[in-house]
Protein backbone atom coordinates (compact mmCIF):
# COMPACT_ATOMS: atom_id res chain seq x y z
CA UNK A 1 0.00 0.00 0.00
CA UNK A 2 1.27 3.49 -0.82
CA UNK A 3 1.32 6.35 1.77
CA UNK A 4 -1.40 8.24 -0.93
CA UNK A 5 -3.71 5.03 -0.59
CA UNK A 6 -3.27 5.11 3.50
CA UNK A 7 -4.06 8.46 3.87
CA UNK A 8 -7.47 7.91 2.21
CA UNK A 9 -7.75 4.80 4.12
CA UNK A 10 -6.83 6.82 7.40
CA UNK A 11 -9.68 8.96 6.77
CA UNK A 12 -12.17 6.10 6.46
CA UNK A 13 -11.40 4.87 9.14
CA UNK A 14 -11.62 8.03 10.94
CA UNK A 15 -15.34 8.02 9.81
CA UNK A 16 -15.89 4.09 10.31
CA UNK A 17 -16.46 3.06 6.76
CA UNK A 18 -13.45 1.70 6.03
CA UNK A 19 -14.00 -2.89 5.97
CA UNK A 20 -12.35 -4.83 8.86
CA UNK A 21 -9.54 -6.67 6.12
CA UNK A 22 -8.23 -3.20 4.83
CA UNK A 23 -8.37 -1.97 8.43
CA UNK A 24 -6.24 -4.94 8.78
CA UNK A 25 -3.42 -3.75 5.91
CA UNK A 26 -3.56 -0.08 6.82
CA UNK A 27 -2.87 -0.85 10.50
CA UNK A 28 0.06 -2.97 9.16
CA UNK A 29 1.06 -0.06 6.65
CA UNK A 30 1.14 2.25 10.22
CA UNK A 31 2.96 0.32 11.97
CA UNK A 32 6.00 0.31 9.21
CA UNK A 33 5.33 3.98 8.58
CA UNK A 34 5.97 6.97 10.54
CA UNK A 35 4.91 9.77 8.57
CA UNK A 36 1.24 8.00 7.74
CA UNK A 37 1.31 7.33 11.33
CA UNK A 38 1.87 11.23 12.17
CA UNK A 39 -0.78 11.93 9.66
CA UNK A 40 -3.22 9.68 11.06
CA UNK A 41 -2.55 11.62 14.45
CA UNK A 42 -2.78 14.80 13.67
CA UNK A 43 -6.15 14.19 11.83
CA UNK A 44 -7.68 12.39 15.15
CA UNK A 45 -6.41 15.47 16.62
CA UNK A 46 -8.50 17.94 13.93
CA UNK A 47 -11.13 15.97 13.80
CA UNK A 48 -11.76 15.90 17.36
CA UNK A 49 -11.20 19.88 17.48
CA UNK A 50 -13.70 20.18 14.53
CA UNK A 51 -16.37 17.69 16.36
CA UNK A 52 -15.70 18.91 19.63
CA UNK A 53 -18.55 21.35 20.44
CA UNK A 54 -20.41 21.27 16.91
CA UNK A 55 -24.05 22.31 18.66
CA UNK A 56 -24.63 24.84 20.40
CA UNK A 57 -27.74 26.29 21.64
CA UNK A 58 -29.48 29.51 20.62
CA UNK A 59 -29.96 32.52 22.23
CA UNK A 60 -33.00 31.76 24.96
CA UNK A 61 -36.50 31.56 23.96
CA UNK A 62 -35.76 31.14 20.19
CA UNK A 63 -39.62 30.03 19.45
CA UNK A 64 -41.31 33.03 21.57
CA UNK A 65 -39.21 35.09 18.86
CA UNK A 66 -39.52 33.42 16.61
CA UNK A 67 -43.69 33.14 16.60
CA UNK A 68 -44.40 36.54 16.24
CA UNK A 69 -42.49 37.11 12.75
CA UNK A 70 -44.47 33.71 11.73
CA UNK A 71 -47.72 35.08 11.93
CA UNK A 72 -46.17 38.69 10.94
CA UNK A 73 -45.18 36.80 7.46
CA UNK A 74 -48.93 34.49 7.31
CA UNK A 75 -50.45 38.05 7.24
CA UNK A 76 -48.46 39.36 4.99
CA UNK A 77 -48.08 36.07 2.59
CA UNK A 78 -51.33 36.20 1.08
CA UNK A 79 -50.78 39.48 0.10
CA UNK A 80 -47.75 38.64 -1.57
CA UNK A 81 -49.12 35.98 -3.35
CA UNK A 82 -52.25 38.12 -4.78
CA UNK A 83 -49.81 40.59 -5.86
CA UNK A 84 -47.34 37.98 -7.50
CA UNK A 85 -50.38 36.51 -9.13
CA UNK A 86 -51.81 39.32 -10.46
CA UNK A 87 -48.05 40.16 -12.31
CA UNK A 88 -48.46 36.16 -13.62
CA UNK A 89 -51.29 36.59 -14.91
CA UNK A 90 -50.67 40.11 -16.84
CA UNK A 91 -48.62 38.36 -19.64
CA UNK A 92 -51.14 35.74 -19.93
CA UNK A 93 -54.34 38.74 -19.65
CA UNK A 94 -52.36 39.78 -22.93
CA UNK A 95 -51.78 37.10 -24.86
CA UNK A 96 -55.54 36.08 -24.60
CA UNK A 97 -56.33 39.75 -25.63
CA UNK A 98 -54.41 39.31 -28.90
CA UNK A 99 -55.53 35.83 -29.43
CA UNK A 100 -59.23 37.65 -29.10
CA UNK A 101 -58.33 40.43 -31.37
CA UNK A 102 -56.72 37.96 -33.93
CA UNK A 103 -59.57 36.07 -34.21
CA UNK A 104 -62.31 38.96 -34.81
CA UNK A 105 -59.90 40.37 -37.29
CA UNK A 106 -59.48 37.42 -39.27
CA UNK A 107 -62.74 36.10 -39.15
CA UNK A 108 -65.10 37.33 -41.84
CA UNK A 109 -67.54 39.61 -40.82
CA UNK A 110 -71.56 38.62 -42.52
CA UNK A 111 -71.88 42.08 -44.15
CA UNK A 112 -68.67 41.33 -46.31
CA UNK A 113 -69.56 38.10 -47.33
CA UNK A 114 -71.45 37.60 -51.00
CA UNK A 115 -74.61 36.31 -51.23
CA UNK A 116 -72.85 33.10 -52.43
CA UNK A 117 -70.36 32.95 -49.43
CA UNK A 118 -72.72 33.23 -47.30
CA UNK A 119 -75.10 30.32 -48.76
CA UNK A 120 -71.94 28.13 -48.67
CA UNK A 121 -70.93 29.21 -45.00
CA UNK A 122 -74.83 28.03 -43.80
CA UNK A 123 -74.21 24.83 -46.20
CA UNK A 124 -76.56 25.34 -49.00
CA UNK A 125 -75.87 25.22 -52.39
CA UNK A 126 -75.19 28.67 -54.21
CA UNK A 127 -76.40 26.95 -57.43
CA UNK A 128 -79.37 26.02 -56.52
CA UNK A 129 -81.29 29.78 -57.00
CA UNK A 130 -79.73 29.80 -60.91
CA UNK A 131 -80.56 26.88 -61.50
CA UNK A 132 -84.28 27.32 -60.95
CA UNK A 133 -83.85 30.59 -63.06
CA UNK A 134 -81.84 28.57 -65.58
CA UNK A 135 -84.60 26.05 -65.51
CA UNK A 136 -87.37 28.32 -66.21
CA UNK A 137 -89.74 27.51 -69.33
CA UNK A 138 -90.03 30.70 -70.91
CA UNK A 139 -87.01 34.08 -72.01
CA UNK A 140 -88.71 36.45 -70.31
CA UNK A 141 -89.21 34.58 -66.91
CA UNK A 142 -85.56 34.06 -66.79
CA UNK A 143 -84.37 37.39 -67.36
CA UNK A 144 -87.05 38.86 -64.61
CA UNK A 145 -85.98 36.43 -61.99
CA UNK A 146 -82.47 37.62 -63.58
CA UNK A 147 -83.57 41.23 -62.49
CA UNK A 148 -84.74 40.56 -59.48
CA UNK A 149 -82.14 38.15 -58.40
CA UNK A 150 -79.92 40.98 -58.93
CA UNK A 151 -81.68 43.69 -56.65
CA UNK A 152 -82.03 41.18 -53.84
CA UNK A 153 -78.22 40.97 -54.23
CA UNK A 154 -76.69 42.40 -50.57
CA UNK A 155 -73.14 43.15 -51.80
CA UNK A 156 -73.78 47.32 -53.98
CA UNK A 157 -71.08 46.20 -56.30
CA UNK A 158 -72.56 43.25 -58.07
CA UNK A 159 -76.27 45.54 -58.54
CA UNK A 160 -76.71 46.62 -62.15
CA UNK A 161 -75.77 50.02 -62.43
CA UNK A 162 -78.61 52.36 -64.25
CA UNK B 1 -45.38 12.09 17.22
CA UNK B 2 -43.74 11.05 14.00
CA UNK B 3 -41.47 13.61 12.35
CA UNK B 4 -43.56 13.01 9.16
CA UNK B 5 -47.05 13.33 10.95
CA UNK B 6 -45.60 16.74 12.50
CA UNK B 7 -44.82 17.65 8.91
CA UNK B 8 -48.46 17.24 7.46
CA UNK B 9 -49.74 18.74 10.91
CA UNK B 10 -47.74 21.83 10.28
CA UNK B 11 -48.61 22.13 6.47
CA UNK B 12 -51.77 22.14 7.68
CA UNK B 13 -51.33 25.23 9.69
CA UNK B 14 -50.75 23.97 13.09
CA UNK B 15 -48.60 26.20 14.90
CA UNK B 16 -47.76 23.11 17.82
CA UNK B 17 -46.63 20.63 15.03
CA UNK B 18 -44.41 23.78 13.99
CA UNK B 19 -43.17 24.26 17.10
CA UNK B 20 -42.15 20.64 17.60
CA UNK B 21 -39.99 21.28 14.42
CA UNK B 22 -38.10 24.08 15.53
CA UNK B 23 -37.68 22.66 19.16
CA UNK B 24 -35.81 19.75 17.10
CA UNK B 25 -34.17 21.71 14.63
CA UNK B 26 -32.84 24.55 15.89
CA UNK B 27 -30.16 23.98 17.68
CA UNK B 28 -28.56 22.13 14.44
CA UNK B 29 -29.30 25.01 12.46
CA UNK B 30 -28.20 27.59 14.86
CA UNK B 31 -25.09 25.45 15.30
CA UNK B 32 -24.30 25.49 11.28
CA UNK B 33 -25.29 29.68 11.01
CA UNK B 34 -22.79 29.78 14.11
CA UNK B 35 -19.76 27.70 12.19
CA UNK B 36 -20.29 29.93 9.11
CA UNK B 37 -20.73 33.61 11.01
CA UNK B 38 -19.04 32.65 13.85
CA UNK B 39 -21.32 35.27 15.72
CA UNK B 40 -24.31 34.03 17.92
CA UNK B 41 -26.41 36.98 17.11
CA UNK B 42 -26.13 36.99 13.25
CA UNK B 43 -26.31 32.69 13.75
CA UNK B 44 -29.56 33.56 15.99
CA UNK B 45 -30.64 35.54 13.57
CA UNK B 46 -29.98 33.47 10.49
CA UNK B 47 -31.49 30.59 12.05
CA UNK B 48 -34.94 32.44 12.45
CA UNK B 49 -34.71 33.59 9.05
CA UNK B 50 -33.87 30.02 7.73
CA UNK B 51 -37.75 28.26 10.17
CA UNK B 52 -39.32 31.74 8.62
CA UNK B 53 -38.43 30.63 4.88
CA UNK B 54 -38.98 26.80 5.88
CA UNK B 55 -42.15 27.83 7.48
CA UNK B 56 -43.28 29.85 4.13
CA UNK B 57 -42.07 27.09 2.24
CA UNK B 58 -43.77 23.71 3.87
CA UNK B 59 -46.55 23.63 1.40
CA UNK B 60 -44.02 23.17 -1.40
CA UNK B 61 -42.40 20.16 0.76
CA UNK B 62 -43.56 16.97 -1.03
CA UNK B 63 -41.77 14.68 1.48
CA UNK B 64 -39.39 13.55 -1.62
CA UNK B 65 -36.29 13.56 1.39
CA UNK B 66 -36.24 13.80 4.72
CA UNK B 67 -37.69 17.41 6.13
CA UNK B 68 -34.38 17.43 7.97
CA UNK B 69 -32.34 17.08 4.51
CA UNK B 70 -34.70 19.68 3.42
CA UNK B 71 -33.93 22.04 6.18
CA UNK B 72 -30.66 22.24 5.73
CA UNK B 73 -30.52 22.89 2.25
CA UNK B 74 -32.53 26.02 3.05
CA UNK B 75 -30.01 26.57 5.94
CA UNK B 76 -27.22 26.27 3.32
CA UNK B 77 -28.83 28.46 0.92
CA UNK B 78 -29.37 31.43 3.04
CA UNK B 79 -26.24 31.12 4.92
CA UNK B 80 -24.58 31.37 1.64
CA UNK B 81 -26.80 33.88 0.07
CA UNK B 82 -26.26 35.82 3.50
CA UNK B 83 -22.52 35.67 3.27
CA UNK B 84 -22.17 36.46 0.02
CA UNK B 85 -24.18 39.81 1.07
CA UNK B 86 -21.49 40.24 3.51
CA UNK B 87 -18.64 39.96 1.22
CA UNK B 88 -17.41 36.97 3.81
CA UNK B 89 -17.00 39.80 6.48
CA UNK B 90 -14.80 38.12 9.01
CA UNK B 91 -17.16 38.17 12.14
CA UNK B 92 -14.94 37.06 14.77
CA UNK B 93 -14.86 39.21 17.87
CA UNK B 94 -13.09 38.91 21.14
CA UNK B 95 -16.23 38.36 22.57
CA UNK B 96 -16.55 34.82 20.90
CA UNK B 97 -14.14 33.59 23.94
CA UNK B 98 -16.17 33.37 26.87
CA UNK B 99 -14.64 35.21 30.41
CA UNK B 100 -14.33 33.29 32.92
CA UNK B 101 -13.89 34.89 37.06
CA UNK B 102 -11.04 33.30 38.94
CA UNK B 103 -11.63 32.74 42.45
CA UNK B 104 -8.97 30.52 43.45
CA UNK B 105 -6.12 28.30 42.06
CA UNK B 106 -7.83 25.17 40.97
CA UNK B 107 -10.90 27.36 39.37
CA UNK B 108 -8.01 29.91 37.76
CA UNK B 109 -6.62 26.60 36.51
CA UNK B 110 -9.79 24.98 35.12
CA UNK B 111 -10.62 28.24 33.37
CA UNK B 112 -7.13 28.12 31.91
CA UNK B 113 -7.90 25.36 30.08
CA UNK B 114 -10.78 26.35 28.99
CA UNK B 115 -9.73 28.91 27.41
CA UNK B 116 -7.08 27.25 26.08
CA UNK B 117 -9.85 24.26 24.16
CA UNK B 118 -11.89 27.62 23.27
CA UNK B 119 -8.49 29.11 21.71
CA UNK B 120 -7.99 25.70 19.68
CA UNK B 121 -11.34 25.22 18.87
CA UNK B 122 -11.01 29.10 17.81
CA UNK B 123 -8.18 28.88 15.48
CA UNK B 124 -9.65 25.48 14.29
CA UNK B 125 -12.66 27.35 13.12
CA UNK B 126 -10.73 30.40 11.72
CA UNK B 127 -8.73 27.76 9.54
CA UNK B 128 -12.20 26.45 8.08
CA UNK B 129 -13.08 29.92 7.33
CA UNK B 130 -9.84 30.16 5.22
CA UNK B 131 -10.88 27.56 3.02
CA UNK B 132 -12.62 27.72 -0.72
CA UNK B 133 -16.91 27.51 -0.21
CA UNK B 134 -17.17 24.49 -1.37
CA UNK B 135 -14.73 23.10 0.63
CA UNK B 136 -15.62 25.03 3.48
CA UNK B 137 -19.11 23.56 3.55
CA UNK B 138 -18.63 20.00 3.06
CA UNK B 139 -16.01 20.27 6.01
CA UNK B 140 -18.89 22.08 7.87
CA UNK B 141 -21.41 19.70 7.07
CA UNK B 142 -19.50 16.70 7.98
CA UNK B 143 -16.92 17.34 10.40
CA UNK B 144 -18.53 20.39 12.30
CA UNK B 145 -22.62 19.36 11.85
CA UNK B 146 -21.59 15.30 11.68
CA UNK B 147 -24.29 15.18 8.72
CA UNK B 148 -24.23 11.21 6.96
CA UNK B 149 -22.65 11.34 3.90
CA UNK B 150 -25.74 10.05 2.19
CA UNK B 151 -27.41 13.31 3.54
CA UNK B 152 -24.67 15.59 2.13
CA UNK B 153 -24.82 14.28 -0.73
CA UNK B 154 -28.50 15.02 -0.56
CA UNK B 155 -27.86 18.37 0.72
CA UNK B 156 -25.83 19.48 -2.19
CA UNK B 157 -26.84 18.09 -4.74
CA UNK B 158 -23.46 16.41 -5.02
CA UNK B 159 -22.99 12.08 -6.31
CA UNK B 160 -21.42 10.36 -3.21
CA UNK B 161 -18.19 9.92 -4.91
CA UNK B 162 -17.73 13.71 -5.46
CA UNK B 163 -18.76 14.28 -1.71
CA UNK B 164 -15.93 11.59 -0.74
CA UNK B 165 -13.35 13.20 -2.85
CA UNK B 166 -14.01 16.64 -2.11
CA UNK B 167 -14.22 16.07 1.88
CA UNK B 168 -10.80 14.44 1.06
CA UNK B 169 -9.39 17.74 -0.47
CA UNK B 170 -10.40 19.56 2.07
CA UNK B 171 -9.57 17.55 5.09
CA UNK B 172 -6.19 17.68 3.63
CA UNK B 173 -5.99 21.38 3.11
CA UNK B 174 -7.01 22.21 6.76
CA UNK B 175 -4.34 19.89 8.11
CA UNK B 176 -1.64 21.19 5.80
CA UNK B 177 -2.58 24.75 7.24
CA UNK B 178 -3.37 23.02 10.75
CA UNK B 179 -0.29 20.44 10.95
CA UNK B 180 2.20 23.11 12.59
CA UNK B 181 -0.19 23.34 15.13
CA UNK B 182 -1.50 19.68 15.82
CA UNK B 183 -0.43 17.25 17.95
CA UNK B 184 2.53 15.15 16.69
CA UNK B 185 3.86 11.01 17.43
CA UNK B 186 6.11 12.96 20.26
CA UNK B 187 3.62 15.58 21.60
CA UNK B 188 5.51 18.60 19.65
CA UNK B 189 3.68 21.34 18.72
CA UNK B 190 0.56 20.45 21.06
CA UNK B 191 -2.59 22.36 20.47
Amino acid sequence: MNCNKAEKWVLRSLDGRLDGRSEGLLREHLEACPSCRKAETEYRSMLALLRDGGEAAPLPRFWERLEPRLREEMEIAPLVFWERSCLRAIPVFLVLVGIAAGALFFTPQAAELSQSEALLLENVDPFSETGQIFSADKADTRNMMLIFASLEEKTPDRRPMP
Amino acid sequence: MEERQLVRLAQEGSPAAFEELVAKYQAKVFSMALSFTRNREAADDLAQEVFLKAYLALPRFHGKSEFGTWLYRISINHIKDYLRKKGRAKEVSLEDVPEVSFSDKEQAERAEQERETEARRHLVREFVQGLPEKYRVILTLRDIQGLAYEQISQVLHLSPGTVDSRLHRARRMLRKKLAPHLIGERGAHEL
